[in-house]
This record gives C-alpha cells, sequence and structure tokens, in this order.
C-alpha cells in the first residue's frame, strides 16, 4: 500500500475542513460544541472520502492486496457513519448542560421543520446513510449478488452524498464559501469518479494516479 | 450590534416568535431567520436560549445613540 | 454613511442648543438606533388589508403570567375564552425573567396574615392596598401549586409549562398581534382590535370582558427587559375613559455602566435560572435613594449591592425611610431563616451587580403594581363595566409604591390573574355579546393605520429617543422639582400635540414601533403631572423642593382620567378606599 497517497488523502479530508473552521468567521462557542461541530465536519468529509478508498482506485494507491484497502474503507465507513448517525442529537446535546430550550424539545422542534428544504434533505440523507450502514453489514444475508449490492451501495451513496452535500452547505453552521466549494468539488470529483468507472466498462487502466 | 449573527438557521420561526421587541423576521427568499430591526434589540438572550440549533450569538454592545433634531 | 454621520455633528450641537437646560442630558440616556432618517418608504398594501372577526366571552390580553391565569381562570369558570398578545406566550414581557415566586404558606411561616399586610403597610408608609396585599398572601400557594403541576419550576424557559394548561383545555391564543384600542359600546366594554405583525390583517374581537394583561411599561430604557412593554393596556383604557393610577412612582433599579444596554449580562446570569419559591421577608427596597445619591455626589457610585449600606450615611438627607427598615446588620428579617443576601427575584436588583453604576435601567416604569388601571373593589375591576386588569397592568397598590416583599411580583400576577377570571366570567354570565358598529371599525382601521399613510413625518424610532432624553435624565424622572417637572413637561406637550399625530411607520414592526411610541408620550406626561400635583415625598417619589412625607395633605392616591374634552385630569383617592 502506498501509504504516500493514503496520508495525502487523509490530510485532505480531515486538514482542509479543519483549516476552514479555524480561519472561518465562525463564533466561538464551548468547547464541547466546537469539538461536536469539527468531528460532524469530518465525518463528512471522510464520507465523502470513502469514493476515493475504493477497489476502484487502487491504481491510485497502487494497492497490493485489495483487501487492505477494503478493510480501511470498512473501517472508516462504520466509524463515520456512526458519528454522521449521532450528527443531530450532537445539535441539541449540549443543551444538557447550558440553560435554554430541552434538548428533546429542541430535537422535535428540529426534526419536524418541514417548511425547510435543508431539514427534509437532511432527513433524507439520514435514512440513506442508515440504510447504507445496514445493508454494509448485513450484506452477506442479504439475497443478492455481490455485484449488484456493489451497484446498490454505489447508488445509495451518489444520492446520499449529493443530498448530504446539499443539506449541509444549505443548513451547516460552518458551510462558508469556501467550505461550501470545498465539499462541492470533493463530492462532485468522488461521484464523477464513481460513475465513470459505471460506464467505462470494461475496466481498464483509464485511472490514473 | 447586540445579535451577531445566525448560522445554521433551520428556519423553525422559534426565534421569531420568541423575541419580545421583534427583532427577528424569517427572510421570505432563504426561509431562514435575519436580524431585520438590530436597533430594537434589548439583548435579553430569549431567542438564543429558545432556538432548537443554539443558531444565534449575540454581543454585549449596542450601537452607539445618535441625537438628531428631527428625524 | 457620509450624511449621517453630518447628521450626527449639526443636529447634536443643534440639538444640545435647543434643549439647554433641561434636556442638556438627552445624549447619555438614549438608545441605539438605525441612521434612516429618511422619507417613509411604505412597504405595505394598504388598499389589501384583510379583517378578521374573533368573538369570545372573556379576551384576555397578554400572555404573562397573569394573562395565564387569567385565561385558565375563565375557562374553568365556564366562560369562552380567547388570548391575545403581542408576543409569545410565556417569552414576552416580564414574566420569562422574573426568577422568584412569593409563596404565603400559614404553616411553615413566623407571619400570621395579619402580620404580613400590617408589616408590609409600614414599609409602604401606608401607600398600600391592603385588600391586595391580603390577597396576595391568601392566593399565592394555591397559584405556585398549579405552577409546579405544569413544570414551571423545572424550566428556565415559561412557553412550554405555560402551554400544557392552555393546550389542555384548548384555548385559543393568537400571538404576534398588537391590540391598539379596546372598544367600549353603549357605556360598556365591547371588544378590542389590533393587528397583525406577520400578515396584512387586522383582528376585531368582540367580547363581552376583557381582561388586560398586558403588564407594565417604561420608555424603552436600556439594561432592563422592558423594551416591549410601552403601558400598552393602561393608555387604551384611559383612552376609553378608564382611571389610571400609580404614574408618579418610580423603579429604581440602576444599570451597569458598562454594556448598559445588556440586559442579559447586567442580570449576571439570572436570566438562564430555574425560579424558585421565596418566603416572607418584608423590606424596603430600591426607591430612588441611590438615584438620590448619584444625584448629590455624581458618578461613579461604587458599592457592593444597593441599599447594602445606608444610604444615608453618606449622603444628608434624601428619601425617607422608615425607622425600622434602615439598614442594619441583622436585617431584613426573613422567615426563619437568616437574612438572604442572593436577590432570586426582579423586585431587586441582580445578584453581585458591583463595579460602576448608571441610573434609569428600568427608566419609566414604576414599582410593580403600584402603576395602571384603577380597581373600583377587590376584584381587580376597573370604573369601565366588564373591564378588568391584572397584574402590572392593575394600579392594585399590591406592594404599596416600594418594594416590599421579593417574589411578590409575580406572585401577585397570577394571584390577580385568577381573581379577574373568575369576576370577569361571573360578569359575562349576565351579558350580551355587543357587535361592534361599523363606523366604529372603519374609524379604528383608520387610526390604527394612520402612520403607514403618512409619508412625511417622523420616526418612532427617533421620537421615542427624543422622549428618553427628555425623561430620563435623573433630574427630571427621578430626583424630582417643580420647575424642572414643568419644563420637561412642555416639551412632551410639544411630542403629544405635534410629533404624535406624525408618526409614520413603513411596515407593520415600524407601526407597532409608532402605536408604542404614543403610548410613551401619554404615559410621560401622566408620570409628570401626577409627580407635580404630588408635593410631597414618599417611597420612590422623591421631590426636592417637597423632601418629606406630608401625612395630612397626601395619605392619598393620584387618579388620573381623561376629561369631558379630552383634557387628563387628575384627582386624590384616600389611601384604604374605593373611588367614589
Amino acid at each position: 500500500m502506498k501509504w504516500n497517497n493514503i496520508i495525502l488523502v487523509f490530510s485532505v479530508l480531515i486538514g482542509l475542513p479543519l483549516l476552514f473552521w479555524a480561519v472561518g468567521d465562525f463564533p466561538r462557542r464551548t468547547i464541547l460544541k466546537e469539538v461536536l461541530s469539527v468531528l460532524t465536519l469530518i465525518a463528512f468529509t471522510m464520507m465523502i472520502g470513502q469514493f476515493y478508498l475504493t477497489r476502484n482506485k487502487r491504481k491510485m494507491f497502487k494497492v497490493k492486496s485489495i483487501k487492505k484497502l477494503i478493510k480501511l474503507h470498512k473501517i472508516i465507513g462504520y466509524v463515520f457513519i456512526g458519528i454522521i448517525l449521532l450528527h443531530p442529537f450532537f445539535i441539541v446535546f449540549p443543551r444538557y448542560f447550558e440553560s435554554g430550550v430541552e434538548p428533546m424539545e429542541a430535537f422535535t422542534t428540529l426534526i419536524t421543520t418541514y417548511n425547510s428544504s435543508g431539514v427534509v434533505l437532511g432527513l433524507i440523507a439520514y435514512l440513506l446513510i442508515l440504510i447504507i450502514g445496514i445493508t454494509s453489514i448485513f450484506r452477506n444475508k442479504l439475497p443478492m449478488k455481490y455485484t449488484s449490492w456493489r451497484l446498490l451501495h454505489g447508488v445509495l451513496s451518489i444520492i446520499f452524498i449529493i443530498v448530504a452535500s446539499c443539506h449541509a452547505i444549505d443548513l451547516g453552521r460552518h458551510t462558508d464559501v469556501p467550505m461550501s466549494i470545498f465539499i462541492i468539488i470533493l463530492s462532485g470529483s468522488g461521484v464523477i469518479l464513481l460513475l465513470k468507472t459505471y460506464f467505462s466498462k470494461p475496466q481498464n487502466n483509464r485511472i490514473k494516479p | 450590534m447586540s445579535i451577531n449573527s445566525i448560522d445554521g438557521c433551520i428556519g423553525c420561526g422559534t426565534c421569531v416568535k420568541t423575541c419580545p421587541t421583534d427583532v427577528l423576521r424569517l427572510d421570505p427568499k432563504s426561509g431562514k431567520a435575519v436580524i431585520k430591526y438590530p436597533a430594537d434589540c434589548q439583548i435579553c438572550h430569549l431567542c438564543r436560549m429558545y432556538c432548537p440549533v443554539d443558531a444565534i450569538s449575540i454581543s454585549p454592545e449596542k450601537s452607539v445613540p445618535v441625537i438628531v433634531s428631527w428625524g | 454613511m457620509n450624511n449621517s454621520q453630518e447628521n450626527k455633528n449639526i443636529s447634536r450641537r443643534h440639538f444640545l442648543g435647543i434643549a439647554g437646560g433641561a434636556v442638556g442630558m438627552a445624549a447619555i440616556a438614549s438608545i441605539g438606533f438605525p441612521s434612516n432618517w429618511a422619507a417613509n418608504k411604505i412597504e405595505i398594501d394598504i388598499n389589501n388589508i384583510e379583517q378578521q372577526k374573533n368573538e369570545t366571552d372573556v379576551l384576555v390580553i397578554g400572555g404573562g403570567i397573569a394573562g395565564l391565569f387569567a385565561a385558565i381562570k375563565a375557562y374553568d369558570a365556564g366562560s369562552k375564552v380567547m388570548m391575545v398578545s403581542k408576543g409569545r406566550l410565556g417569552s414576552s414581557g416580564q414574566t420569562p425573567f422574573a426568577k422568584g415566586i412569593f409563596a404565603y404558606d400559614k404553616n411553615n411561616s413566623t407571619y400570621s396574615i395579619d402580620e404580613f399586610v400590617e408589616a408590609v403597610s409600614a414599609s409602604a408608609i401606608g401607600t398600600n392596598n391592603k385588600a391586595y396585599t391580603r390577597q396576595v398572601a391568601e392566593h399565592s400557594l394555591a397559584r405556585v401549586n398549579e405552577l409546579k403541576e405544569w413544570g414551571f419550576f423545572d424550566s428556565v424557559l415559561c412557553n412550554k409549562p405555560f402551554r400544557k394548561p392552555i393546550d389542555k383545555r384548548g384555548i385559543t391564543v393568537m400571538e404576534r398581534i398588537v391590540i391598539t384600542n379596546l372598544i367600549k359600546e353603549n357605556g360598556k366594554i365591547a371588544g378590542a382590535a389590533g393587528f397583525s405583525l406577520d400578515e396584512q390583517k387586522l383582528h376585531f374581537f368582540e367580547a363581552k370582558s376583557v381582561i388586560l394583561c398586558t403588564g407594565a411599561g417604561g420608555f424603552k430604557p436600556n439594561g432592563f427587559p422592558i423594551c416591549d412593554l410601552t403601558h400598552d393596556g393602561t393608555i387604551m383604557a384611559y383612552n376609553i375613559g378608564a382611571k389610571v393610577t400609580g404614574k408618579e412612582w418610580n423603579d429604581g433599579h440602576p444599570g451597569q455602566a458598562k454594556n448598559a444596554a445588556d440586559c442579559f449580562d447586567g442580570w449576571h446570569g439570572m436570566f438562564t435560572k430555574k425560579p424558585n419559591i421565596t418566603n416572607v421577608g418584608i423590606r424596603h427596597d430600591l426607591g430612588v435613594d441611590l438615584n438620590y445619591q448619584a444625584y448629590i455626589l455624581g458618578n461613579p457610585l461604587k458599592m457592593g449591592r444597593p441599599g447594602s449600606e445606608e444610604p444615608g450615611s453618606k449622603v444628608k438627607g434624601g428619601p425617607y425611610v422608615p425607622e425600622e427598615f434602615r439598614r442594619r446588620e441583622g436585617l431584613p428579617e426573613g422567615d426563619k431563616k437568616p437574612p438572604k443576601r442572593k436577590r432570586p427575584d426582579n423586585d431587586g436588583p441582580p445578584p453581585g451587580m458591583a463595579g460602576d453604576l448608571v441610573g434609569g435601567s428600568s427608566a419609566g416604569m414604576a414599582i410593580h403594581k403600584s402603576e395602571g388601571l384603577v380597581p373600583i373593589n377587590d376584584k381587580c375591576e376597573s370604573n369601565i363595566p366588564g373591564l378588568y386588569a391584572a397584574g402590572d397592568a392593575l394600579g392594585s397598590y399590591m406592594a404599596g409604591a416600594i418594594y416590599t416583599q421579593i417574589g411578590s411580583s409575580l406572585a401577585g400576577s397570577a394571584v390577580q390573574g385568577a381573581i379577574a377570571a373568575e369576576a370577569a366570567a361571573e360578569y359575562c354570565k349576565d351579558i350580551k355579546l355587543q357587535a361592534i358598529p361599523n363606523s366604529t371599525i372603519n374609524r379604528i382601521q383608520e387610526e390604527m393605520l394612520a402612520p403607514l399613510k403618512r409619508e412625511a413625518g417622523y420616526s418612532p424610532a427617533w421620537v421615542t429617543q427624543t422622549l428618553q432624553g427628555i425623561m430620563i435624565p435623573n433630574f427630571v424622572l427621578y430626583i424630582k422639582r417643580e420647575k424642572m417637572l414643568k419644563a420637561a413637561l412642555t416639551y412632551i406637550e410639544e411630542l403629544r400635540d405635534h410629533h404624535m399625530p406624525m408618526l409614520r411607520a413603513s411596515d407593520l414592526h415600524e407601526l407597532r414601533l409608532a402605536h408604542e411610541t404614543e403610548n410613551m408620550i401619554i404615559s410621560a406626561e401622566m408620570k409628570l403631572k401626577a409627580s407635580i400635583m404630588r408635593k410631597e415625598s414618599r417611597c420612590s417619589h422623591y421631590r426636592l423642593d417637597y423632601p418629606e412625607p406630608d401625612n395630612e395633605n397626601w395619605q392619598a392616591w393620584i387618579n388620573i382620567f381623561k376629561g369631558d374634552n379630552g383634557e387628563m385630569k387628575l384627582e386624590k383617592q384616600k389611601f384604604d378606599s374605593w373611588p367614589v
């Protein structure tokens, strides 16, 4: 495995959002709130990063065994899907430690504000990532061939990343212009790369490092 | 400024209802809360405390008044 | 903007030039606002305004704690109830910020009710109405227990606990509707009218009875969360012939010098606390002794807590404090407990208020419950049949003209809300709903929307700021003498006669400000006239030219009402009596 490239990918996925978070003109809040925000941000960029850590990209990383790359993809997937699933709760959780609306009340308002397209997109994205997570855990138990599962996984991921990006850009506290452009470029090229593999059968060596 | 900024608003409108002095309104285009009448803010923080996503930040200063002889 | 910068320079000089002595302090005592002194760009389609008619037995105006109990108890007494508020239930007025509520528990108190009433009367130098003082002691525990049930004490914010009993009864609550007019037909209350802040819609309410729970008011001062309270209820009622009292008293809360407009920090986190219950503890708090000290010694006034040392120790003269309430170690007496150092209620200054202070953070507001409609009996009834008031909208003199009991403001509003409701529900039983005639509707609509139709005029923000400049200085509002009061009155009369009829508004928010400004102007006139009339000093009313209490002539409250020709009239009403 060519670690240099992997490290490069990670530094983009983690470093850039951190940089935008650090230099952006956002109100600085309590450490807890900032940690939760940053965690969510990174979880999201890591999800986009999954588009780059697939077996189709093995050439890019000069991977000898696919297994290692897939293992990495799985670990990152489960960890950060977990964080993404907690994202709505992260928003209201700090209210336990300060005065104001009660966390449960805030949560109810949060998930019932259907007049906001951003909230609706977020709810859809949440369902999608939940389905992606479940279909991955129980892949072997699903009555489908690996290739059709892979297609399902890819298609769900593409829809998720588009919906979630729109949600993040619309509602995100930290999605200012640089952060938005970063998300659009990162997820856009991820989606294009994946689509390319679908439409460029048989697979050859066109994808270059 | 009194209410400084609104970041991460989901457009639920709670703050609009909650503000005693009617400082905040939902922007008809974006559907999100905007600080429409900042001069009337009494810096009581009710909007911030009621906001479900903690989107509102408030600073203690208020713009210095100007006295004019006609308006 | 270049222009406004220019304006600022020229006009400040110009203004001060005109203002001279009386309002020279203007620049100091005001609040910030926009610099668009330009033409009125009307954003409302004035010819396309809807009307909605609503019918009910009891109309409760105001969504604070008085309104809550008024609505619930009227419903429980069998009336059809509707609540209307210019804010949101439990999130406007002073209710959201009051964190202490008094409960008198006879099983748990060293005071009997008689002793309690007597102690309050001693501190209030007779200014309290004993019937209402007694009432708060008698009913407070029951109200507090109901609040407990609804989760009031478990929540920093009131909206949810207040919604609970309201939703359970299915009471209609109409929020963000600014009521501008009370309607009287055939000598009796017939309803009210107002406009929505959110849509181009006027609301007319036909009601058998109206309970004003509209709270107190002030001059939109800095540092006190009352910028939405402008004595709306009092002035609306005055306009249809109700008697008003208590205008000469002052709430003497200071503010912090640093970021004086910042209520939240000025109260040092109190807004983020859950409410608690307070016991009997009679005090003599927050008249204008601090204002007097500042007047004599100048600023800065540095002290730990206002009243924590005897004001007279540094300054000679000043407001009279009854002997037993002059501060010494061990006083005031609490109920069994040693004197509390923390101040849980908005009756007292914020806890831990330290550092440099400035005056007038609650300018324009009197002592809670000393100011408002004159009750004709102990049922919160006004002199207009069918019109009731509760809480700070009622001049019940529950505590008199000085703060006497911590937490009694909130408790008193709850108690009076319930009392008024039961009386109103009873009144409704024998009476028919009166239809509001179209001519009245048309007249009110014309009046209500007038500021939106004026292409030229004066912005409410500017008129308000000017009024603040006239009224808020220490030497006008707090440390009074005849010549100065008369000078200020001349200014206020100018605002009333020339500026009030020319207030303009470009949208519904500004329309609200225009009406609030009108109410503040009338209230300022009342305050000055009552202050001129009361030629003595007592409790929170202090006259440099009459510094002592005058028990011979002034064992009396001042009532204000509109004469037959629309002029403002004042009369005395003896302490411990009901209006004749």
